[in-house]
């Protein structure tokens, strides 16, 4: 052990420079579209034209020599694309479920080429019926897209008695909420290499979950699982756009590659990117709330309807999490809910940072400001009257075991943004249309129930001879920091340099399968893992030259679950937050502004300050945009915001600087008391703003997004109240 | 591959506009996403191209007997950093797309393409500007208003190209200009509104009005701009129900991705009621 | 179609289809791989490259256009010690997450400060109005540029 300065700061949560901030700003960082190879072949895909049909015949034209086409015929194994159910094909068989569908590859030397080719198949259709909505997948006679009931997943928990509660209720508030499609809009569009050598596949590419891809590759190819090998490249942004999908592209690429015997390359356009990858689930969201005549809530009745789209990917957890955030952060003493995600014939739905959370948790605490609202009582403080508390039990039934610091963080964020002051004085001078609006809301950390469990994530760490330790983990740095973060973990648990930490883009052959880059799990779970290696390592350093130490994951003991019946703790542990945003209306235009930003979390301990003050930024103009500006609406399946022009992202002028805090509140299992973040930011945001527009129309707000377009209709309308 | 022309001069250009039937390429912002095909491909035309970049004769803004002549491939930035040119054609350009785009983009390409949301066009329409088009015989001027013919659609014949703009300089006391768009920048507009007014003594001896993306041409009525002129502002007050009933009459705006009919025509009836209101003093 | 330009600083020479998107021409004929796309539309500005020192869209410029010019990418700016303070800015403010967007922001803010040494904030918003990025929500960029424009003062 290195006894000599270190370099290290005191504080972990002490900000350092980013590790890949230099190559990244140069230019010189590596995305999977800039590796260069003489022999690569271009590979362009043919889809879907119609949003159901099943298909009638394929022509294809003349190939020139070196040409090839690929398509069902070519996967030996299995064509699917592992998941959970293991419903989407790699390429379409008889029938095409959504506008976008990928039939076949055409690949070859010239793009030009390939091009032309691609845009002479002939394919001849027979239509049939599509489900297109969330009610007509419900209600309509049209046959079943998926199962017999077109639902991926149906699910059901309760707590306590809620119809006797009902019957007791002095008032009963009934409201409904909806919310839109989002795309990720991922600076960098999604892409995969394809390699084929000596009897092995090789993919490289844009990806959070190389293990995703591996064992979905090991399954297609149904080929032993040393024949394939996954390496992540430099990823240039996800959002959990490159969590499932990759595996498709990569199905592509890999079967292209061993067809051809040569490299393939597919890198999306992005309006292709934009037409054909997962999206945000769009939502409706029912709420039946009970209460007595003190203004308590006694029970809630949640009833939560995803979209799923064309196949189930990652919908039926998505829902879980949207479920599991029904009652938000209050104490409800009975609660029933009822999740379903409808099968449509539409683009997949899928993960997409916060994971049904944001849907849920813009429902619930509308439905609060509503409910407040018909009380007559002050929304901030009705909420706070409900808050979970250590002690508590959520809605699920599992114990809150840590200090939940809400009330403090709420004081916290009224004295940065002066919410209470500003609540009462433009309720006053609603003229001009000003609006204050607080959130509060948590999310669950690492995977839903049991899945840390099944995933067992494993983690390595091998002191080399020169004295460096190397990071052995499958996770990828797509922008969120952790090629930054897990050293530090590493270095400050060994007190070594940060620069005497290596760790490099994953690769499957090197490393083990520590999970997926996904459920903000990455400092929490696999950096937890990495301290208690460290630990271990440092006390077994003199042992010899070269070691390796690894950690599998075990569940804390005190966690129980039982998945059947959505019981008990849905997650080891939360981060919680609060947010607050001003707003003017512009009363000509119905133009929102946002005039303040405030935000405040527990995240248990920041690994790097620098790094969360990005993602709490990047999470919260995420999440304004998907409440404001981000719409996506589809004509007969087709998406009609298909290009940047179209699809509405934020710039550098639509939102202005964001003031946020941190409370410290370590958590025991977390790698210096670290908990999640990642998502946390962007969860808040969007029923913030909604609930300050709400205040400067005292109209409610029912639906996100919500345009120019929407709240002059909700002027023109008037309050319903 | 088709034949790409790079004159040097306007004559030149002109004899391979006549000769060769090919496309105008000016700034090509919109060209290049409009004949885009795959990412890694070079845009699609089938028919010769003609880069005009090089034709300087095209270029520049000159200030003379009281009317400022814009070249057409004057950009949108040379444009907004030009002190001769009028406010409310400047007050438009800095709010079109982003600075890179206004390195590119060229008036006449804005002009040419006539989209209903062209920006450039409801100033120009209240300056009363003037195009000249050439053509390796002859040349012609006439009002931007009667250039503008549809959506997509000029009068530029076959073998012309839009040479210059003219815009007579004259005083408003009086210039106000608001785009609505789908974000606060690089953003198509729902709905613009140029407005310019000459205020003596308390009277409009001149004022001009025209919206952008709410028909299929922008929107001048100097019919109904006549029934303001010589009015005080009590009078225009009572008279505001008035106009913007007549206006309403004539803005015809569509459902799109981008907005709706509906808001389209309460948000420009709202603007101009805001201009005849607030901005008028 | 001979094109000839000057490219970071080299003259240069390409027989090339002159409706091929400088974009491509840098990435694939002279392996620039610091140029991005993102959108192919003009949208996102990771193409972003300086010609003639003006801020321009690659992907929206056939290479026709660029003969006789002078074009800058990341790679030809990279070197000099304007560059060093933006770098060393970007990292002290945490302007970079996924860095995808990163060079065009660069050359963004080159061409913002060469144009305005001392910018205000929402000079600096208006500047980088052209460069999408989906990480960093901008703030940690626009502290970034206003620390750059402070500490590469006389630079400029």
């Amino acid at each position: 052990m290195k006894k000599s300065d270190t370099g290290l700061k005191k504080r972990i949560s002490e900000p350092v420079k980013r590790v890949d901030g230099p190559l990244k700003i140069k230019g010189e960082a590596k995305f999977v579209d800039d590796y260069i190879f003489d022999d690569v072949l271009h590979a362009v895909t043919v889809r879907s034209e119609k949003p159901r049909a099943k298909i009638k015949s394929i022509k294809i034209p003349p190939l020139p020599s070196g040409y090839f086409i690929v398509d069902k015929n070519d996967v030996p194994g299995k064509n699917r694309v592992k998941m959970i159910l293991d419903d989407m094909p790699f390429f379409a068989e008889d029938v095409v479920n959504y506008v976008g569908e990928p039939i076949l590859l055409v690949v070859g030397p010239d793009l030009e080429k390939v091009y032309g080719i691609a845009s002479r198949v002939k394919i001849e259709y027979e239509d049939l019926p599509p489900i297109l909505s969330i009610e007509e997948a419900l209600t309509s006679n049209k046959p079943p897209i998926y199962g017999e009931d077109n639902l991926f997943g149906d699910y059901y928990f309760e707590k306590g008695n809620l119809d006797s509660c009902f019957k007791k209720a002095d008032l009963i508030i009934r409201d409904e909420y909806r919310t839109g499609y989002q795309e990720h809009i991922y600076l960098e569009p999604q892409g995969m290499l394809g390699f084929y050598e000596n009897g092995r596949v090789a993919v490289y590419g844009s990806m959070q979950c190389p293990y995703y891809v591996k064992n979905a590759l090991v399954e297609a190819l149904g080929w032993p699982e040393d024949k394939v090998r996954v390496v992540a490249t430099t990823t240039g942004g996800g959002f959990g756009g490159k969590e499932e999908y990759p595996s498709l592209i990569a199905g592509h690429v890999a079967l292209a590659a061993i067809k051809t015997k040569k490299p393939v390359k597919l890198i999306f356009d992005r309006k292709e990117d934009i037409e054909v990858t997962t999206k945000r689930h769009p939502s409706l969201i029912k709420f039946r709330t009970a209460l007595d005549d003190n203004h308590n809530i006694m029970g809630m009745d949640v009833d939560i309807i995803l979209d799923g789209g064309a196949y189930a990917g990652l919908s039926t957890v998505v829902l879980q999490r949207a479920m599991f955030a029904a009652t938000g952060v209050y104490r409800i003493p009975n609660v029933r809910v009822r999740g379903r995600v409808v099968a449509t014939n539409k683009v997949p739905s899928g993960a997409f940072r916060g994971f049904g959370a944001p849907q849920a948790f813009f429902a619930i605490e509308m439905h609060m400001h509503h409910l407040a609202q018909k009380l007559g009582v002050d929304p901030l403080e009705f909420k706070l009257k409900h808050v979970l508390k250590k002690g508590d039990y959520t809605s699920t039934g599992g114990l809150i075991r840590s200090e939940v610091k809400l009330q403090e963080m709420v004081e916290i964020i009224d004295s940065m943004s002066r919410y209470r002051d500003k609540y009462r004085k433009f309720k006053k001078e609603r003229e001009k249309l000003r609006g204050i609006g607080i959130s509060l809301f948590f999310h669950g950390c690492g995977f839903t129930g049991k899945g840390e469990e099944i995933i067992k994530a494993k983690v390595k760490l091998r002191k080399r001879r020169d004295g460096k330790v190397e990071i052995l983990v499958a996770n990828v740095d797509m922008g969120q920091g952790p090629l930054t973060t897990l050293r530090k973990i590493v270095s400050h648990t060994l007190h070594i340099p940060l620069d005497d930490v290596i760790y490099e883009n994953p690769d499957t052959d090197r490393v083990p399968d520590s999970g997926p880059t996904v459920a903000s799990r990455t400092v929490m779970i696999v950096g937890g893992l990495l301290e208690r290696a460290a630990r271990e390592l440092r006390e077994r350093w003199n042992e010899a030259p070269e070691l390796e130490v690894s950690r599998v994951y075990k569940h804390p003991e005190y966690i129980r679950w039982d998945q059947e019946r959505m019981e008990g703790d849905a997650y080891p542990e939360y981060s919680w937050g609060a947010n607050v945003v001003e707003v003017e209306v512009d009363p000509i235009t119905y133009e929102v502004e946002v005039k303040g930003i405030w935000a405040v979390y527990d995240i248990g301990v920041a690994i790097d300050e620098r790094i969360i003050k990005g993602q709490i930024e990047g999470g919260i103009v995420q999440g304004l945009a998907y409440a404001l500006m981000e719409k996506m609406e589809m004509k007969n399946g087709k998406i009609l915001h298909n290009s940047l022009t179209d699809y509405i992202i934020p710039t550098s002028k639509d939102f202005p600087k964001i003031e946020s805090r941190l409370v410290e509140n370590p958590y025991k299992y977390g790698p210096f008391g670290a908990k999640c973040a990642g998502e946390l930011p962007f969860v808040g945001a969007a029923p913030a703003v909604c609930a300050a527009i709400q205040h400067a129309l005292g109209i409610p707000v029912k639906k996100i997004p919500v345009t120019p377009e929407d709240i002059m209709d909700l002027e023109e309308r008037g309050s319903e109240d | 591959m088709v034949k790409v022309f790079m004159p040097q001069s306007l004559k030149e250009a002109l004899r391979i506009r006549k000769e060769e039937k090919a496309i105008p390429f000016a700034g090509g912002t919109d060209l290049m996403v409009k004949r885009g095909r795959l990412r890694g491909l070079a845009p699609y035309f089938e028919k010769p191209v003609l880069f005009l970049h090089k034709v300087k004769e095209l270029t520049g803004v000159k200030f003379e007997e009281g009317r400022v002549r814009i070249g057409a491939l004057s950009t949108l930035s040379e444009i907004l950093e030009n002190r001769d040119i009028p406010l409310i054609l400047k007050y438009a350009i800095a709010e079109i797309a982003s600075p890179a785009i206004r390195n590119l983009a060229t008036i006449g390409g804005n002009i040419c393409n006539a989209s209903p949301a062209g920006d450039t066009l409801p100033p120009l329409y209240v300056m009363n500007a003037r195009v000249v088009l050439s053509s390796f015989t002859s040349e012609r001027e006439m009002k931007i208003m009667d250039f503008i013919k549809g959506p997509g659609s000029t009068d530029l014949k076959e073998e012309e190209l839009l040479k210059e703009i003219i815009i007579p300089v004259e005083f408003f006391n009086i210039v106000f200009y608001r785009k609505v768009g789908t974000r606060k920048a690089n953003s198509l507009s729902k709905v613009s509104f140029a407005g310019v007014a000459r205020l003596d003594d308390g009277i409009i001896k001149d004022i001009r009005i025209s919206f952008g993306a709410v028909a299929p041409t922008p929107l001048r009525a100097p019919e109904i701009e006549e029934e303001i002129i010589g009015k005080n502002k009590v009078k225009i007050i009572a008279k505001i129900p008035d106009i913007l009933e007549k206006y309403a009459r004539i803005i015809r705006p569509i459902d799109d991705q981008r907005s709706t009919a509906r808001y389209r025509k309460t948000i420009s009836l709202k603007i101009l009621e805001y201009f005849l209101k607030e901005e008028i003093k | 179609m001979k094109i000839r330009f000057v490219l970071n600083h080299k003259k240069v020479e390409i027989d090339v289809d002159p409706l091929k998107r400088l974009l491509d021409v840098l990435r694939e004929d002279f392996a620039l791989k610091g140029v991005k796309e993102g959108c192919g539309e003009g949208e996102c500005g990771a193409c972003a490259v300086l010609v003639n020192g003006k801020l321009m869209n690659s992907c929206l410029i056939p290479v026709a256009q660029v003969d006789g010019k002078e074009v800058l990418t990341i790679e030809g700016y990279k070197n000099t010690k304007k560059y060093k303070i933006i770098e060393e800015a970007f990292l002290e403010a945490g302007a970079v997450q996924c860095g995808f967007c990163t060079p065009g922001m660069v050359m963004a803010i080159e061409a913002l400060l060469s144009q305005n040494p001392s910018p205000e904030e929402s000079d600096v918003r208006e500047a980088l109005s052209g460069n999408l990025c989906r990480c960093t929500g901008y703030n940690m960029i626009v502290d970034a540029v206003l620390l750059a424009a402070l500490k590469g003062k006389g630079l400029w």
